[in-house]
């Protein structure tokens, strides 16, 4: 754990203020390092994925002798002293060639981490498309298609899309200019197959990473046709070792900062002419009242009489309870 | 002539057997429909990737341009997005209030409010002489007459029965306000002590 400091001069309090806790938070930052070995196809890919995160983005060069799924407590301290909250750890060895580990951060501890084990044969940098690159901090459109995403338990898959969406959803902001929706990253699962359950992971499902440039055409209608070009990288992942994230933890994560934003009042809505209708509660109508037909034999004197008589004959047995 | 055909229009809509549902505030699209993706890798799986891809972007874009308000500035035809509907974890945790000091509690209670800019000011009108006088610090009122050159000592007052051995009416009003000082920081420290404690 880092000293916690209390800050001596206006520059310092500015940075820590820079990254205490607050109720709308920063964007996260993705922080890049690689093991002790790391193939080139890792490190490519590592360098691709850093300039698609640029901006929000830091990057390691040295080595460093991590095995996250054994010891994490360095990649919590690099958090830490870099106050990135998303690692992702390039390392490649006999048994998990080239892999990637997302590990994301709560309150600069481990909150979950992924391995992701990307297909050596298949992968494409970036460099290798020949097309127009985006700007440096662009935000992407995503599109996750499978039906493996919508797995109601969490698994492997949801985990996946939940830190891609971590990974990629960039600065989060009202407004956008139409021109600035320029590339899409588009996630597919392969579906499940009935050998999910076997350690081998060559025959597990795939994940397929693949990033397009956005081409709007005149269709001759208000909407326009899109066409899309690779951008690149293109990456296969597996999906390899999973950590689920702690439930206390999660829950305390999970956790939504209460804002100034008025809730919508219930029950009270607007016509279409503008006028305020409300929906009120009337309680339980009192039906002994109501007027019905007016009869003879159903006058009110009558039933007063009946009533006094009951009265009446009722009248000692209360008596009879008061004595006891 | 050639300009009377005209282009033939191209489809915009997507139609899948599952509809796309949407997280506007990411640019978000999720495709649930079943896929069938050729088993070999090559050409025939990048190009139904492709197709999958277009498929979803086509619909997130309809979505985006038909849903959402428009509104065109000289800085570009912005549009304006709803807050994120996925629940993602957060980096940090939500920030706690800090607790309230004794002293906050109390000025809550009595409706006190903190000292305007005008209060704060060292100046204030002396109402004898009719000028402006500094309330504290080099010449301050507070200080007023203790460098007298002669002070007039009431025998039997309270405060020359307690004297101090060693001390004179001479800096008399010096240490009234150095255990002022030294009072307030004791009491202020004490707060900060039951603030914590009231957790």
């Amino acid at each position: 754990m880092l000293r916690t400091v209390k800050p001596k001069t206006a520059r310092s309090k500015r940075a820590l203020e820079k990254r205490a806790p607050k109720a709308v938070e920063n964007p996260k930052k993705a922080l890049f390092l690689r093991g002790t070995s790391c193939s080139q196809i890792t490190q490519d890919a590592l360098g691709d994925l850093y300039a698609l995160r640029q901006v929000h983005a830091k990057r390691f060069q040295k080595k460093n002798a991590i095995h996250p799924f054994e010891d994490a407590s360095s990649l919590a301290f690099f958090s830490e002293k870099n106050d990135c909250s998303l690692l992702l750890f390039g390392s490649s060895n006999k048994k998990r060639p080239h892999t990637i580990t997302f590990a994301r951060t709560f309150d600069y501890k481990i909150l979950d981490m992924l391995e992701l084990c990307l297909d050596g044969e298949s992968f494409r940098s970036i460099s290798q498309f020949k097309t127009q690159k985006v700007p440096v901090g662009t935000r992407p459109l995503m599109v996750f298609a499978g039906t493996a995403f919508e797995s109601p338990v969490p698994n492997g898959f949801t985990l996946a899309k939940s830190m891609l969406i971590d990974f990629f959803r960039g600065e989060t902001s009202d407004k956008i200019d139409v021109e600035g929706l320029r590339f899409v990253v588009v996630v597919t699962a392969d579906e499940p197959t009935t050998a999910e359950n076997s350690d081998d992971p060559s025959s597990k499902a795939v994940l397929r990473l693949r990033v397009y440039t956005i081409q709007t055409k005149r269709s001759g209608q208000k909407l326009p046709r899109v066409e899309l070009e690779e951008h690149g990288p293109r990456i296969d992942f597996r999906i390899g070792r999973i950590q689920e994230p702690d439930e206390a933890m999660l829950k305390e994560a999970m956790r939504k900062a209460k804002t100034n934003e008025e809730r919508t009042k219930k029950n009270i809505s607007t016509d279409i002419m503008g006028d305020k209708l409300g929906r009120i509660h009337m309680g339980k109508l009192d039906l002994s009242q109501l007027q019905t037909r007016k009869m003879k034999g159903l006058k009110r004197e009558r039933d007063v009489l009946d009533e006094a008589e009951t009265v009446v004959e009722e009248a000692p047995k209360r008596k009879k309870k008061v004595d006891i | 002539m050639s300009t009377d055909t005209k282009p033939p229009k191209l489809p915009v809509t997507v139609s899948k057997p599952t509809p796309y549902t949407f997280d506007l505030g990411l640019l978000l699209a999720n495709d649930p429909n079943p896929l069938s993706l050729p088993a070999s890798t090559g050409p025939s799986l990048e190009s139904s990737l492709y197709d999958i891809a277009r498929d979803g972007t086509q619909s997130l874009i309809n979505q985006l341009l038909t849903t959402l308000p428009i509104s065109s500035t000289p800085a570009g035809v912005l549009l304006s997005l709803p807050g994120p509907v996925t629940p993602l974890p957060r980096e940090k945790p939500v920030p706690t209030p800090k607790p309230e000091t004794k002293w906050a509690a109390f000025a809550r209670r009595r409706g006190i409010k903190p000292k305007t800019r005008e209060q704060r000011r060292n100046l204030q009108l002396n109402p004898e002489t009719g000028e402006h006088e500094r309330k504290w610090g080099y010449k301050g009122a507070n200080k007023a007459g203790q460098d007298e050159a002669i002070i007039e000592i009431k025998h039997n007052s309270k405060k020359e029965l307690e004297r101090k051995e060693g001390t004179s009416i001479r800096g008399d009003k010096r240490r009234e306000i150095r255990e002022n000082i030294k009072r307030n920081e004791r009491r202020m420290r004490r707060n900060e002590r039951h603030a914590g404690q009231r957790k």
